[in-house]
């Protein structure tokens, strides 16, 4: 199991797409990070230094409500979709006939993946915060101060989506697919259902994801929905991750390679 | 002698298709066997039933009594070469061989071995996106090799090589056989194979036509050969071959072939009777002559499968098949 974990981060250090994927993830956390600072005009039309609790915890967990999370979920779906569309899965299923195995590895793989990538965008968060702040007369140790609070929560909600990225890329190998209907989901399908019944957010990963992440706020076009607690919104997650692999592992099972 | 591979009984199902049908063979331990049959008649399908990759509908394909799903680190025992195609093109050749190293418990310093071997040496940083069909075959052989394994698998390997590389191919193959691995190779060419191989499998629309030692098929393919004569006094050459022991059939107008004649004899033999010559042709290879006979005009001029009389002669007891719908 370490060694077809080892050999699936080796596989994914060297393709170009995690490496795109994170690069356009960092950088979309800088214009998060740039928004919350320069975009926080006050009524008298100077800059207001984040200073609450609430804001400094929202700029650390900025890839999360930048909906950097969504790019765990890609990494996840890319890291298994990619082996169809290359082919490249005839090799891997020479390597590990157990299929189940396979799965399970991208799984194990994706999830620290996932973490790492919270991780790289925390970072960004703390120095580009840092920076931002301690030009502007700002304290720098009110933002660290907040790491204990928001971090374990970020890695976990990235890992998280990742998991469920593969879960989704075991069912649907088809890569183009598997990025639409993940896209679609997250940034169509999840709205429309939350405006229609309000209560069914803490169902959706986004919702189950926000409260695992351990953050207060659950958001969304708006209003404000009832979450669940960080255990329930994990198992949650965990459930759908696990789930969608659970059930492409069964369909890979029975899968011709040809 | 042991088996390497065993077929036994194989079938699959694509949907209404019936792809291999009741398929049974052994690869022997330490030799070549070849894998020959047209496009389309199940070769590959049945190599990918071998290797866990196709599920089997039908019967059981195993390496020494086990499934290939069931082998403790299966590239280590059994080496696989099947399409160029399955790379990631932005990947490098090294890395490709490294991960698939990773995950087996394979030394790095077999990567660069094998790249060696193969002759990629030069190009191991290469990203495979840039290489040649040629060069993804040796990839493939590579990747084979990793992990030394004692039975190869090779799926048209000759695909895509230039004459230099099924030059290189041939020797590779015989290295390997002499080094006491068994290989299974599969063709659509017989003459491809035919400097290659120890035995031949042959199936047409996923039967067994023939199992034999390639000496066995090249004896009877022997009874076809002889010389190919052009004469514009073909019928004066007809009465004089009347005259003798020999068979001979006319093939055209002014050409008729002559069964097991030698230069040696017919030329004399011409001389004697003072008969003109345009063209005086040594026929060989009819090892060819008998695989298209074999697997085309299969189901019309054999219905009964490979148990009738056609190929009967071929069969090798220890490997009697139970093919066809006899």
């Amino acid at each position: 199991m370490i060694a077809g974990v080892r050999s699936e981060f080796l596989k994914i250090r060297t393709t170009a797409v995690p490496w795109v994927l994170a690069g356009v993830a960092v950088v979309l956390e800088g214009l998060v990070i740039l928004g919350t600072f320069l975009g926080n005009r006050t009524s008298g039309g100077g800059y207001a230094v984040p200073s609450s609790t609430q804001e400094l915890r929202n700029l650390l967990g900025a890839g999360f409500r930048g909906q950097g999370y969504l790019f765990a979920l890609l990494l996840g779906a890319l890291v298994i979709t990619t082996e169809f569309r290359h082919k490249t899965v005839t090799t891997s299923f020479l390597v590990t006939p157990r299929r189940w195995a396979f799965v399970m590895a991208k799984l194990v793989t994706s999830a620290l993946l996932g973490a790492v990538l919270a991780l790289l965008l925390l970072v960004e968060a703390l120095v580009g915060g840092g920076i931002t702040l301690s030009a502007r007369g700002g304290s720098f140790s009110g933002l660290v101060h907040q790491i204990p609070a928001v971090v374990p929560g970020m890695l976990l909600v990235f890992a998280l989506f990742a998991v469920l990225g593969v879960g989704i890329g075991s069912i649907l190998t088809n890569q183009v697919a598997a990025i639409v209907t993940c896209l679609g989901w997250f940034i169509i399908g999840e709205a429309i259902l939350v405006n229609l019944v309000h209560s069914a957010y803490r169902w959706t990963p986004t919702g189950a994801g926000d409260a695992a992440s351990n953050l207060t706020r659950g958001d969304r076009g708006g209003g404000t929905f009832a979450i669940f607690n960080w255990w329930q919104g994990t198992l949650l997650m965990l459930a759908y991750g696990l789930g969608f692999a659970l059930i492409g592992s069964y369909i890979l099972r029975r899968r011709d390679i040809t | 002698m042991t088996s390497a591979i065993e077929v036994r009984d194989l079938g699959k199902q694509f949907g209404s298709v019936r792809a291999v049908d009741e398929l049974s063979f052994e690869v022997a331990e330490g030799r070549v066997t070849g894998f020959l049959g047209p496009n389309g008649s199940g070769k590959t399908t049945t190599l990918r039933m071998l290797l866990g990759l196709v599920s089997i509908s039908a019967g059981a394909a195993t390496f020494g009594g086990k499934r290939y799903g069931d082998l403790d680190h299966p590239i280590r025992h059994v080496g696989a070469a099947l399409e160029a195609t399955s790379f990631h093109p932005s990947r490098r050749a090294e890395d490709h061989l490294k991960t698939v190293a990773l995950a087996s418990g394979i030394p790095y310093s077999r990567v660069g071995e094998t790249l060696e071997l193969v002759g990629l040496a030069d190009v191991a940083r290469r990203r495979v996106g840039k290489f040649s069909l040629g060069m993804r075959q040796r990839l493939q052989l590579a990747t084979a090799l990793l992990g030394e394994p004692e039975i190869l698998i090779l799926d048209e390997p000759a695909n895509g090589l230039d004459p230099q590389g099924i030059q290189w191919l041939r020797t590779f193959i015989r290295h390997q056989a002499s080094l006491g691995h068994s290989v299974l190779v599969s063709s659509h060419l017989l003459s491809e194979m035919e400097e290659t191989v120890d035995d031949v499998v042959i199936i047409s629309q996923g039967r067994l036509v023939l199992q034999s030692t390639l000496a066995d098929m090249a004896a009877q393919a022997g009874t076809g050969t002889g010389m190919r004569i052009r004469s514009p006094e073909i019928n004066r050459l007809a009465e004089a071959l009347n005259a003798v022991p020999v068979g001979w059939r006319q093939t055209a107008p002014d050409t008729l072939v002559i069964d097991g004649a030698t230069p040696e004899w017919f030329g004399p033999f011409a001389a004697q009777h003072q008969i003109v010559l345009y063209e005086l042709v040594n026929e060989r290879g009819s090892l060819e002559d008998v695989f298209l006979r074999l697997t085309h005009g299969f189901d019309a001029a054999n219905p009964m499968g490979p148990s009738s009389g056609q190929s009967a002669p071929f069969q090798q007891p220890p490997t009697q098949q139970s093919g066809g719908p006899s």
